[in-house]
């Protein structure tokens, strides 16, 4: 069985994909950020400025000298101490010398100088050989992750298998030429062909869905068709097994709870603004951690955003109602408030009713990449959104994406992305066994494999862009990323093997982390907080509602 | 032992480039953390330190890269590493195992060093070394993923690399088109190397033929404590508490060090005499506190009647192979380059 994934980002890396109104797309880094940085450790995954390895050496040696000297501080340090961001050398060394009660100045480090009989720094490292060339990276860090990646994990494969991918690839490029004719005959061959393959498990079930959204794209057009139109409550039992045949959805809340949590340490008012209700699942462990939390629970408000109910039913007040039964059972004071929209861009700041004396934590599980328009415009939704989150002052929003990059603007480019990261979820979801589960959480993937590859413009919805695009759109509108720490990575590890087979794996990225099938990541958390030096823009609750 | 309050940190500040110093300072300090007095390993805690890398399918200086899932029942994926070739620089990716073309192509099985606890296949280090390895041997480069103890103890790690080996010998698109069989080398460092000779070892009568095998700062030791582990004690990074540690871990419950993995021309150790036993390349770094048991590893093979060659860097410590810039470094990718070619 072939598990096929890739991550295929587009060649021109510089543009991002959308603009604001009045400047010009942020560049990937700033010219007086792009430090020099040692091109070495760069490539074994550390970040050191050149400038910087002298002293970066130093405190590793005053580091060493503690965990020696302070033997109760070292094993405190290796048991309890949270790590964070282990590629960004220099602060991972001084936070640990912060844990030693007193960092000892290293005997070694200053010399008494014979001559002048005064303490100077003892430089005892070599240079490097002369005749060694030095190897400086030009590229930046990020634009290194930002630079043309294509991740592939397959297993082993029958031919038939290898030559409906390859069959696939080509009917993407015909698609791509405009040659239709062409596109459908290979359709035709492929529907042949998988008749013969093992349609139950790996490339054939998967490609399956491919042929399927192939066929949409070639004659139902671009506009999405009957695949949108599936109901808000027919997406939400699907989006409920889905999260129950697999750990995605677990991890993201899991995660994106700790951080929240962490957030509101010591705060007695929060407000917590979810952007994509649905059941509710992620905030009853979010109510039982606050009411265990040392010192008691806060007051707790929780808005939900959700598509409004056709049938007169108002279903997010529903779930609000059920987890405010939780919350009085737990005697956590709740409140809730729901927010009926049919698309994300839709809601207005006034709507959230945000306090100014609360803290608010923003909440995106896989719903910022709908806002990516189809053309870099003016005043594009996500800028939008992210401009008036910032003007809320959240003290963190937690956001989790698919790893993935099905933005491109290259058709063929964009399919071969999704079929090998589609293949590798697919393969994934074989370690789970119970049913219904499977069978409607492969029906929920497929409408994302739908959506990616047979519409085009506004009926796209699904604009997954991987986690160093959303790094420089999130920090290039004013948010600094909050690092999660090894406590975080511990326990979703420890809930992968709670709940899930072998071959799931957790990984730190950059003070992210991703949850992957094996070495490919597949969807990634991350937590910011908004700059505080843009003058707040959120204007008094009562002035701005429309008459 | 080391003293135990005092740091010596001055020779080895000497020896290195400072960015050496710092990436294996580093490593040393981490891995301390992680490895308790229990036995037990922090693994959780050495996962989120490790920096990683995914494969990538596109070609970055002439090499592309991409995982493969070798053994569903123990998870073993083994990333694989080839050279683009200048008709093909941007491979189909539905064509990754496209047949080689070349009329011998050598293969290298890679396993990682990390003293069977630490590392990983895509750990950032070893990715850079395999993708040196491709470039340097004109070779496809099998990167093992290994399991590691304490959690995988003896026979595990070999297990995984005779899985491997079987793997790669029986895929048709890794065949030389000059004889239609796959020229396999074993290569690895620290446990790593040691690895590689057990493999090697496990080869033997089974009709695979492995050409020849690349030890860097292979893994070896005994009950015995040697003059090397005593006068280098703590003095290039390494501890000889830490390699017992690590021991400890990987060896079976109960067993010492003279254990035949840990010393194979040891009192347990099988005779490699009249035994058809691949060639051997040895490399050893003059401050590696472990050298003595090298050296032995090298004599055992010499009075065996196998043909090796030692490689001894006088003025290397462990890791030296990692960064390219040092003259050790240039060195030994020369000598790993005129191994691997000379079978042609």
């Amino acid at each position: 069985m072939v598990l096929y994934d890739s991550t295929a980002l587009a060649g021109n890396s510089s543009g991002s994909s959308s603009s604001s109104s009045s400047k010009p797309p942020p560049p990937p880094l700033q010219p007086q950020q792009q430090q020099e940085i040692d091109g070495l450790l760069a490539g074994a995954g550390y970040k050191v400025r050149s400038s910087e390895l002298r002293k970066v050496a130093q405190r590793l040696e005053r580091l060493e000298t503690a965990m020696v000297n302070s033997p109760a501080d070292f094993s405190q340090l290796a048991s309890d101490t949270i790590h964070y961001n282990p590629s960004d050398l220099a602060s991972w060394v001084d936070s640990l010398l912060s844990e030693f009660a007193q960092p000892p100045t290293c005997p070694s480090e200053f010399v008494m100088d014979p001559v002048t009989n005064q303490t100077v720094v003892n430089d005892a490292w070599t240079t490097t050989e002369p005749n060694m060339p030095q190897v400086h990276q030009n590229i930046s860090y990020e634009q290194q992750s930002l630079n043309n990646q294509l991740t592939v994990v397959t297993a082993m494969e029958e031919d038939s298998g290898i030559r409906l991918v390859h069959m696939l690839m080509t009917c993407a490029e015909c698609i791509q030429r405009g040659d239709f004719s062409l596109a459908t005959s290979f359709l035709e061959d492929m529907q042949g062909l998988l008749t013969r393959v093992n349609t139950v498990c790996g490339i054939g079930k998967v490609a399956g869905h491919f042929i399927d959204a192939l066929g949409r794209r070639i004659f139902q057009g671009i506009g999405g068709g009957s695949i949108n139109g599936g109901s808000a409550y027919e997406n939400e039992i699907l989006y409920h097994h889905f999260y129950e045949a697999c750990p995605y959805l677990k991890f993201a809340h899991f995660t994106a709870n700790q951080a929240i949590l962490e957030a509101f340490d010591g705060h007695d008012c929060v407000h917590v603004v979810d952007f994509n209700l649905m059941h509710g699942l992620q905030w009853p462990a979010l109510i039982q951690a606050l009411a265990l939390r040392p010192g008691g629970p806060p007051l707790l408000r929780l808005t939900g955003i959700g598509p409004p109910s056709p049938d007169g039913r108002d279903s997010l007040r529903e779930i609000g109602l059920r987890l405010a039964e939780l919350a009085r059972s737990v005697n956590v004071r709740f409140a809730f408030r729901g927010v009926a929209a049919s698309r994300l861009e839709d809601v207005k700041p006034w709507m959230l009713e945000v306090n100014p004396k609360e803290s608010v934590a923003v909440n995106s599980i896989m719903q910022l990449h709908r806002l990516l328009g189809s053309e870099p415009n003016r005043n594009s939704p996500v800028e939008t959104v992210l401009s008036w989150i910032r003007s809320l002052n959240p003290k963190i929003m937690t956001v989790v994406e698919q790893e993935a990059n099905h933005n491109q603007p290259g058709f063929l480019d964009r399919f071969t992305e999704a079929l090998h990261y589609y293949s590798t979820m697919f393969d994934s979801l074989e370690a789970c066994t119970v049913q219904p589960d499977k069978a409607l959480a492969e029906i929920y993937i497929q409408r994302e494999i739908t959506n990616v590859v047979s519409c085009e413009g506004s009926a796209r919805v699904e604009r997954h862009e991987p986690l160093a695009r959303w790094r420089t759109r999130l920090s290039g509108a004013g948010f600094r990323p909050l690092h999660l720490g090894s406590n975080a990575y511990k326990q979703a590890s420890m809930l992968l093997t709670l709940f899930s087979a072998e071959g799931y794996s957790v990984e730190e990225n950059d003070g992210c982390l991703t949850l992957g099938w094996h070495s490919r990541p597949l969807i990634a958390a991350s937590a910011w907080q908004a700059l505080s030096d843009a003058p707040a823009e959120f204007p008094a609750p009562d002035t701005h509602r429309p008459s | 032992m080391a003293r135990s309050n005092e740091v010596n940190l001055n020779e080895c500040k000497m020896v290195v480039p400072l960015n050496t110093w710092v990436l294996i300072s580093n490593f040393k300090l981490a891995y301390k953390l992680l490895r308790r007095p229990d036995g037990t390993f922090n693994r959780h805690l050495a996962e989120f330190l490790d920096r990683k890398v995914p494969a990538n399918a596109n070609p970055v200086d002439g090499v592309f890269s991409f995982d493969v899932l070798v053994d569903r029942g123990t998870s073993l994926l083994c990333r694989i590493y080839r050279p683009a070739t200048a008709e093909e620089p941007q491979p189909n990716v539905a064509e990754l195992e496209k047949p080689v073309t070349a009329e011998v192509v050598p293969v290298i099985i890679f396993f990682h060093g990390g003293s069977f606890a630490h590392s990983s296949a895509n750990s950032a280090i070893y990715d850079t070394l395999c993708q040196r390895l491709v470039g340097l041997c004109k070779a496809v480069v099998v990167s093992v993923n290994y399991r590691r103890a304490p959690e995988n103890r003896y026979p595990c790690a070999y297990d995984d690399g005779w899985t491997a080996l079987k793997w790669v010998n029986s895929r048709p698109w890794l065949q030389s088109q000059k004889d239609s069989k796959v020229h396999i080398y074993l290569a690895g460092d620290s446990s790593g190397g040691n690895i590689a000779h057990h493999v090697a070892l496990r080869a033997i009568d089974s009709g695979i033929d492995v050409l020849g095998n690349i030890l860097l700062n292979p893994m070896f030791g005994g009950q015995e404590r040697t003059e090397s582990e005593q006068r280098l004690d703590g003095k290039y990074f390494v501890t000889l508490r830490d390699r017992d540690w690590y021991w400890r871990a990987y060896l079976p419950e109960g067993e010492d060090r003279d254990h035949h993995a840990c010393n194979p021309f040891g009192p347990n150790g099988r005779s490699l005499e009249g035994i058809k036993f691949p060639k051997s390349l040895v490399v050893v770094a003059g401050f590696d506190l472990i050298q003595d048991w090298q050296l032995a590893y090298v004599d055992g093979l010499k009075k065996a009647g196998q043909e090796v060659k030692l490689l001894y860097m006088e003025q290397a410590t462990i890791g030296f192979y990692l960064l390219p810039n040092n003259n050790h470094f240039h060195t030994v990718m020369d000598e790993i380059s005129k191994f691997v070619g000379s079978d042609c």
